[in-house]
Parts: C-alpha cells; structure tokens; sequence
C-alpha cells in the first residue's frame, strides 16, 4: 500500500513541472481572458476597468469589422480545408505507390514547412510582387497580363491560401502517407481476390482504414484555417480593403492598437466558440462515418 | 594588489553611476547614429549611463505601454508627435515644463509654434520635440537630366505647381514600344502619408471646429480626387496592380515620389543614385505637407537624481541634433537648422524648408482608428471602387462611431 502511494507521489512529482506550466501558462491566461471578455478595459482610456456584462460580446456582433473578419475567417477555412486534405491525400497515395525515391519526395514535400511562416510569407510576397515578382515574370514570358495576385480583393484569399497550401501541405501528407502504410496489406489482397476494381478498394478500404486519421487532419487543418494571421499579416496587412483581414488580425489590432483589451478578448472568445462549433460539427459528422 | 584594488573601486565608481534607460524604434541607420550620440554623453558624463533598446515601432509601442502601465517602463523614451495623445491619455509621460529655458539653455522660442504645439497639453509641455520629419519630394537627378529638366547651372528643376508636376511626370515618363513603362513620371507610396500631405493643401482637416469628424470635408475630397484622378483617369501613375513605389525609385524605375526626410539613409546604401529633394509641390491653393515628429519623453514618476540624470540626458540628445541630422532628420530647434553643417545636408535641408508649412496629424488619442477609415477610403478611390466623397463619406460615418464610443466610455 504504502508502495502505491509512493509511487503515486513519484508520478506526481514528474508530472509537476508541465502541470505547473500548463496552470500558470494556459489555464491562467484563459481564465484572466475569461474575464476580461466581460471588462471595459482600455490601457489608454481615463476610466478605470469595470465590469460590462456582455457589452463587449454584444458590441462585436454589431461591429461591421467583426462580421468582415469572420467572414474572411470563414472563407480562408473554407478554401483551405478541402483543398489540403484532397492534395494531401492525393500525395499520399502517390508516395504509397513509389517504389524508389520515395525518402527524397517526402523529404522534399515536407521541406516548405520546416520554414517558419513569417519566412515562408516573405518568399511568396516576392513570387507575388505585381511589378517584379517570380509569377508574374513567368506570365509575362508566356505572353499573358500581370495578375493582381495580392492587390485585388478577389484574387488575394486565394494567392493566400496557395501559399498556406505550399507551407502546410507536407505535414498532412505525412501523416496521411504514415496512415496508408498502416493498412493491412490482407485486405487489399482479399478483396482483389474477390474481384474488387481498384475503385472499390479505395472505397471500402483504403478510406474506412485511414478515417481516423483523417478526422484528425480535418479537425487540426480547420483549427489552422481559423487562426489565420502570420500570412496575412505579412502577404497583404490585411488587405486589399479589408480582404484578409481574418478574425485573429482583428484581435491583435484590438489590443495592441487600439489597446482595447476587453473587447479584443471577447472577440476571442467569439473565435473560440466558431471554432469549437466547427470541430464539433466535424467531429461528430466523420465520427459517426467511422463507427 | 594594487591591481585588485583598483578593479574593486572601479566597481564601486561603475555601481555609483546612475543608469538610464532609453527607448526607441530607431531599427534602422538613425538607431546608429543615435548609439555614437549616446557614447559621446556618457564619455561627458561619468556620473550617468544611458542604455538604449532599440525595437521597431509596432513593438515598442506595446511595449512601452504595458511597461509603463506596470510602472516599469523606460526612464526616457521616443513618442512621435503623432502617438502622444494616446500615451498621454494613459497617464505615463511627464510633464517636462522645466527642460525649457535658462536651466539648459532650451528656449521655446527656438521652435516654431506648430512643432511646439503637439506637445502642449494646457500648461504643461509633455515633451522635447528632437526632429520635424516632413514629407517631401525626392528626385532622381539622372532620369530630370535626360528629360532635360535642368536650369542653366546644370541643376534639376523639381517642380513647385500643379501644373510642373503633371508636365514633369510627363516629361520624365519613358513608353516601350509596346506601351509598357520603362519609367514612371512618379508613384504614390504610402498612400495615407501622401492623401495626409496634400490634404492641408486643399485646406482639409479631420476634425470641425467642434470636435467631431469632418473626414468628408471638401478639401479632403479635393485631395483625394486628384490622387484618384492622376491613376484612374490621366493614368499618369501605376495602377496599385504594378504600383512599384518606393522600390521602383531605388530602381529607378520612378522618376519621383513623395516620401519622408528619414528615407535619405536608404538612398545612402546604393551605389551611383543621385537623388535631390524639394518640398511637395503646390497642387492645391496653399503649400503644405505633413509632418511628425520624435518627442524626448520622461517617465512620470520620476523625482530626485533620476530626474534631474534625465533632464541632463534629454537636453544633451537637443543640443546634439546635428549629429541626429546626419542621420536623416530635421532638426527641431531652429538655431540648428540655421547653422552652416545642417546647410551642408543637401536633402534634409531642402525638407527643412517645409517646415513653416507643416500639418502634423490632428491631436487625438484615436488617430490609429481614424487612419484605419483613411487607409480604407483611400485604397477604395485608388482602386476606382468609389469617387472620393464616397469613400471619405463611409469612413467619416464609421470613425464618427468610434469617437461617439469612445466619448461615452470617457464620460462614465
């Protein structure tokens, strides 16, 4: 008995230091942003904080910004979702089906995201640049017109989302490629020898097997899409009016410009209830797929 | 021993030493230059060090106001004229009436009162201005000589009007064959610093006489129209597609753009440029361009030797504005600009005569929020998605939303 109990001390004791972090780094910023939500609290204002009930909640669904922000929040997910998880699993198979060289693809797929994303935004901001950039060079020479890559507000999401997509693709790809070697070769080898096409191994296989896998990706993949900022930020400042301007931009201009720290955490909160819904509603949809 | 002895009361002389911290966002060559200022008061004045931090700007104003916020902030540090209300509005920033006059020989007469009058807060002064940075004309001297646009001494002639400007971006514009710009005349670059400088010339203003957003005025309009006007309709300038700015002036790719007096230490970098700076041409009635300016701040509560260490510190950088001016800055202090070394800085004495003419942006701690509905309103009209009384009509209805907010929060 007395050895349990010890040995409970002992896992406490190595648990300690990251649960001392967790509670001072993210459990405590939780609840200070918790509070906050419901604060009038403007570092430059004259009026000490005090507490506004559900003013500041009630104000940002009446900010026509808010509503932009979300909008462009919404669509940045929307395109960018979908498109992973096809190219990536697309890449997977096809890494599946390599017989040589595969080491070097993957290591190649993977190469853009081991740049940090203020990195990766500075490349493309040049391959993008209307006068002297890679793509509009390229066009050039093949006799077509500049393109407006960041500077029309129709075509700046999507030249974001195709950088996003450079940057981030490797790793679904890689967990995609890691979920495809887990199933067992017998399953294919059985169904071929009851005459499945290829089509049906693909569907009745390959899918079902690699579906929690593919869950995570989605459900990661769209928490990703939500916090939209470092691309933006560094592509087009959020621009052109207000195009890209996603919601996490909008917090950070809140309080760190306008230095409004209530508001810009109920904002937060607003983001966090989206993306809670999104996930859940993801999770539950391809849950009950896979059961 | 005696070696030992000496490191211990050398320690003891360093610990004695008063230690001053200095903020900025001088990132750039200016934060150089402004690193041998603060090793020259050092070396004068034993008694006190001064650190600086430097860090751009978007950080250091977070930064320095969380500090502050905490009382831990910075003994002295940089405001732009322009941030004061707000920092101000926060309660950080000391009144520092006493720097000027016989105490240091800082005389507000040396200062015009419109550089003056940012820091004014009633009767107190909440700061020492160290530059007025306009915004201005650059040139690039080879592309006026091949458009022949030289007076009899072989110097280039920038233009002063509306009417020499829209011939000179004519004259120095060079079309390909196919129609493609091998040059451009000029370019707009920062779009709200160029709508905010020709604004005043067009007697625009952002506020009535009562306080309330007048983003609409018609002089704004004016301002706006012709930015529109000069790449929509006479498309004499890039579309914002293949706008090319200030990189396309560095490339000379763009004959001329209005910029800030602080770009010449860029043009340093670059080998075989030669630029030449004028004031923004007179397009609309009156002259004028827009301005800011570094104000030396202390911290609030500081008292005693702190205090007095700073003031010392403060008034040092002042008399020391040449050196600051190398840098790429106009002096604040008339007798500086006056002396025959700042003459000898071609370009930033040709952006110093800008200075009796200057507008500095409109004192108000939601200036982010209203160049937030600028920058829109602009790039809206630049973009040919609405006429400029439009644009400016949406923005003034939405900044007059935040001030409406604002002032009922202020009012509890």
């Amino acid at each position: 008995m007395r050895s349990f109990g010890s040995q409970r001390f002992t896992s406490y004791l190595f648990l300690a230091p990251y649960g001392l972090s967790f509670l001072v780094f993210i459990v405590a910023p939780i609840l200070v942003a918790l509070s906050l939500a419901f604060t009038q609290l403007d570092l430059t204002s004259r009026v000490p904080s005090h507490l506004v009930g559900l003013d500041n909640f009630s104000e940002a669904l009446h900010d026509p910004y808010f509503g932009q922000a979300a909008v462009a929040t919404l669509r940045f997910t929307i395109l960018i979702v979908p498109s992973l998880i096809v190219l990536a699993f697309g890449l997977a198979i096809g890494l599946q089906a390599m017989s040589f060289g595969r080491n070097a693809v993957r290591g190649l797929i993977f190469l853009p995201g081991m740049f940090n994303v203020v990195v990766a935004s500075l490349i493309w901001r040049w391959f993008y640049d209307g006068e002297f950039g890679l793509f509009n060079f390229l066009l050039k020479k093949v006799g077509l017109p500049h393109a407006p890559w960041l500077s029309d507000k129709s075509w700046a999401m999507p030249s974001i989302v195709a950088m996003s997509l450079w940057w981030g693709l490797g790793g679904a790809t890689i967990i995609l490629f890691a979920a495809l070697q887990q199933v067992p070769t017998h399953l294919y080898e059985a169904a071929m020898l009851d005459g499945a096409t290829s089509r049906g191994l693909f569907a009745n296989i390959t899918l079902p097997q690699v579906r929690p896998v593919l869950l995570f990706v989605v459900v990661t993949s769209t928490i990703g899409g939500f916090q939209l900022f470092g691309q933006s930020f560094i592509l087009t400042s959020g621009g052109p009016e207000r195009s890209t301007t996603g919601l996490v931009m909008l917090i950070y201009d809140t309080a760190f410009h306008k230095y409004r720290l209530g508001y810009a955490s109920a904002i937060s909160w607003l983001l966090f209830a989206m993306i809670a819904a999104f996930v859940l509603l993801q999770f539950f949809g391809l849950r009950r797929s896979v059961d | 021993m005696l070696a030992g002895l000496k490191a211990i009361s050398n320690g003891a002389a360093s610990s004695a030493k008063l230690h001053l911290n200095f903020w900025n966002g001088w990132t750039g060559p200016d934060g150089v230059a402004m690193l041998d200022v603060i090793r020259e008061f050092n070396r004068e004045n034993p008694d006190i060090e001064v650190s600086m931090q430097r860090m751009d700007w978007d950080t250091y104003y977070n930064k320095l106001m969380v500090s502050a916020m905490s009382h831990r902030g910075p003994e002295v540090f940089v405001i732009h004229a322009s941030s004061l209300p707000r920092m101000v509005r926060a309660g950080f920033v000391a009144d520092v009436s006493d720097l000027y006059g016989s105490k240091f020989g800082i005389n507000k007469s040396d200062f015009e009162p419109k550089v003056l009058a940012p820091v004014q807060y009633g009767s107190k002064t909440v700061g020492l201005p160290l530059d007025v940075h306009p915004q201005g004309l650059y040139c690039d001297v080879d592309l006026f000589k091949k458009a022949g646009l030289t007076n009899p001494d072989g110097t280039i002639r920038p233009p002063r009007t509306g009417e020499e400007f829209i011939r000179d971006i004519k004259a120095t514009q060079e079309i390909a064959a196919n129609g493609d710009h091998d040059v451009w005349g000029f370019c707009w670059t920062m779009w709200r610093f160029n709508f905010m400088s020709l604004a005043p010339q067009f007697n625009g203003r952002y506020f009535d006489q009562n306080g309330n957003p007048d983003l609409a005025n018609p002089g704004n309009v004016a301002a706006l129209s012709f930015m529109g006007d000069l790449m929509n309709r006479q498309k004499l300038i890039p579309t914002p597609e293949s706008s090319t700015g200030w990189t396309g002036f560095r490339q000379k790719k763009v004959a001329m753009v209005l910029e800030g007096v602080y770009m010449v230490g860029d043009l340093k970098t670059l080998d075989d440029f030669h630029p030449a700076a004028a004031s923004v041409p007179q397009i609309g009635p009156n002259p004028g361009t827009l301005a800011d300016s570094h104000c030396l701040c202390l911290r609030a509560d500081l008292t005693g030797k702190e205090r007095e260490a700073a003031e010392r510190f403060v008034a040092f950088l002042s008399q020391h504005s040449i050196a600051w001016a190398k840098a790429g800055q106009v002096p604040a202090r008339i007798s500086i600009r006056s002396s025959p070394e700042f003459e000898a800085l071609p370009i930033q004495y040709a952006f110093s005569k800008e200075v009796p003419f200057v507008s500095f942006p409109p004192k108000t701690p939601l200036l982010f929020e209203m160049t937030q509905e600028i920058d829109l309103a602009v790039e809206k009209v630049l973009r040919g998605r609405a006429t400029a009384k439009e644009a400016l009509d949406v923005a003034n209805q939405n900044f007059t939303q935040v001030v409406l907010r604002d002032r009922q929060e202020n009012a509890r």
